[in-house]
């Protein structure tokens, strides 16, 4: 982005600021209801120097960086196979939009109860939220490669292999990568709600803690604010990498 | 007159395309076939020129395709060098209607795909990109573009470069120029011709332009609508090398007339040219062997 550009992203931030600080004025609500922003911004910048927000961010991070990789990577597998194989397809996609359209809300307290409540339970309710739209977007991507292409590849004798990483992937990396940025963005809901229905640490327990044994509602917004951030980070990785592999085509 | 002589002289040697009793069909739903293809017999001798001609959808994109090996014939053989094609060969180069090009990769890397695709070493690779480019006179500086960057002709010299990478004997071109203007496509054909008196290679176009079949071929090949046979095999008395002033000769004009009445346009057939007689009989009746009317 260039210099005027980052100058409206800064302007539109102040309005909302702005906004916000008029809505608590006007409606005088109580700070435990809706602190104004300046008091959420100094205990945001005192929770983490205090080390209260960096732990529960550590473990959150890593949660989502597992589920998303296994996620995605099951995904990939899946999303190829959907693609390709008319059988996959018919036998496997009920499955598939049954797991997406249950709610992940009603799932986590399950799978608290099967995998206990550390790592492995956000990993699998992470991987699980991510696999959706990224298994939908390579399927997507796969199937639209342009048939033509393919008839080259197989005028130049290219192997099953050679066809699937010259024309195949590359082809269709446009398309999963946007089911990423949105899996991605899904992942850090994924964490939240697998620490909500039960864990020791992450961004999720912290919420917990602020809202019910704390009261301390400026602390659940500093946390709210780092989710927010850690997933307006984590999308812009993935539009970083999307540049750097598909560019400008 | 031997030292002019074009490198038909090497005819025979390899690259020859034989197409015997071939038949093709595409399946339908209901099971029953779709016949295409109905009888081709043709024999190019290797480093001739042959232009296929006919209506849309006579099969002559089809015909290509089996040469190339992506079809096999229902019944028939297609042959390179006396061989069945029993599936796409490195011998033989393919241009496609559109050029085809990879949108991610740069000019150069989709001139060096096939080479890539055979485990060429880069080394090699860019050796060869480097003859390659020189060969259908693309321009060194639009290397590292991207196809949407470059013009319609500009992709077609990429997609030439690399149906010419792996050095094939035979080059078979599906209306290769169609998409450029009338200018740009003389000037494509000549060049593909200079291309040719110097590599003696095999080439098949399918074309639906009367003049470019005359002023690129050794012989046109008429077909008939679907399904498609051949109807006639009309020589073209031009010597070579052929420049575009070629095209104002009166056997232009007497050829295009013949290949015309071949494809059944009436007005062809009506006033048919004093010497053109014994064939313009033969004209009329399409369907006839090609040795008849090509005598």
């Amino acid at each position: 982005m260039n210099r005027s550009a980052w100058l409206s992203v800064g302007a539109v931030f102040v309005v909302f600021l702005l906004a916000w600080k008029t809505i608590v004025l006007a409606t005088g609500l109580q700070p435990f209801i809706l602190p104004p922003p300046e008091t959420v911004a100094i205990r945001f910048v005192g929770a983490w120097a205090d080390g209260t927000i960096a732990p529960h961010l550590l473990t959150t991070l890593v949660e989502v960086a597992l589920g998303f990789t296994v996620g995605a990577g099951l995904a990939l597998v899946a999303g190829y196979a959907l693609a390709r194989s008319a059988v996959v397809e018919r036998l496997l996609s009920p499955y598939l939009v049954a797991a997406q359209a249950t709610p992940i809300l009603a799932l986590a307290p399950l799978f608290a109860l099967w995998f206990g409540s550390g790592l492995l339970g956000k990993v699998v309710i992470c991987a699980l939220i991510v696999f959706f739209p990224v298994a939908v977007a390579t399927m997507v991507g796969i199937r639209s490669v342009d048939a033509r292409l393919l008839e080259l590849g197989r005028s130049l004798r290219a192997t099953r292999r050679q066809i699937l990483t010259t024309l195949e992937i590359p082809a269709a990396l446009p398309n999963i990568l946007g089911g990423m940025r949105v899996g991605v963005t899904l992942a850090v809901v994924g964490a939240i709600v697998g620490e909500w229905a039960g864990a020791d640490r992450g961004l999720g327990v912290l919420i917990n803690l602020a809202r019910g044994s704390l009261f301390d509602t400026p602390l659940m917004f500093a946390a709210l604010l780092t989710i927010a951030i850690v997933g307006i980070a984590l999308y812009l990785v993935v539009v970083a990498i999307e540049r750097r592999l598909v560019g400008v085509r | 007159m031997t030292t002019l002589a074009p490198p038909v002289a090497l005819a025979g040697t390899s690259g020859a395309v034989g197409l015997v009793g071939l038949d093709f069909a595409f399946p339908t739903r209901t099971g029953a076939s779709h016949p295409v293809l109905d009888g081709i017999d043709l024999e190019i001798p290797g480093g001739g020129i042959v232009a296929l001609i006919g209506p849309n959808g006579c099969g002559k994109s089809t015909l290509l395709r089996v040469i190339a090996g992506l079809l096999a014939p229902v019944a028939g053989d297609a042959r390179l060098d006396g061989a069945p094609i029993d599936g796409p060969d490195p011998r033989i180069g393919l241009v496609f209607q559109e050029p085809r090009l990879l949108p991610w990769r740069s000019a150069a890397a989709n001139i060096t795909y096939p080479l890539e695709l055979a485990g060429w070493p880069p080394a090699r690779c860019a050796e060869r990109l480097a003859a390659l480019t020189g060969l259908v006179g693309l321009d060194p500086g639009v290397a590292a573009s991207r196809p949407a960057e470059l013009s319609g002709g500009t992709r077609q010299r990429v997609a030439l470069a690399r149906a010419l990478a792996l050095e094939p004997e035979v080059l078979l071109l599906d209306e290769p120029f169609s998409a450029l203007d009338a200018l740009t496509r003389e000037r494509f054909d000549l060049e593909l011709l200079r291309l040719w008196e110097r590599s003696a290679k095999t080439i098949v176009m399918v074309t639906h332009s009367i003049p470019e079949a005359i002023l690129v071929a050794d012989r046109v090949v008429v077909m008939s609508p679907r399904p498609g046979r051949i109807v006639a095999d009309v020589a073209v008395d031009l010597p070579r090398p052929r420049t575009i002033a070629d095209l104002d000769q009166a056997t232009v004009s007497r050829t295009a007339r013949e290949i015309r009445a071949h494809l059944g346009d009436p007005e062809a057939a009506i006033e048919p040219e004093p010497e053109l007689d014994p064939t313009a009989s033969a004209s009329r009746a399409p369907g006839r062997s090609s040795a008849e009317i090509a005598s």
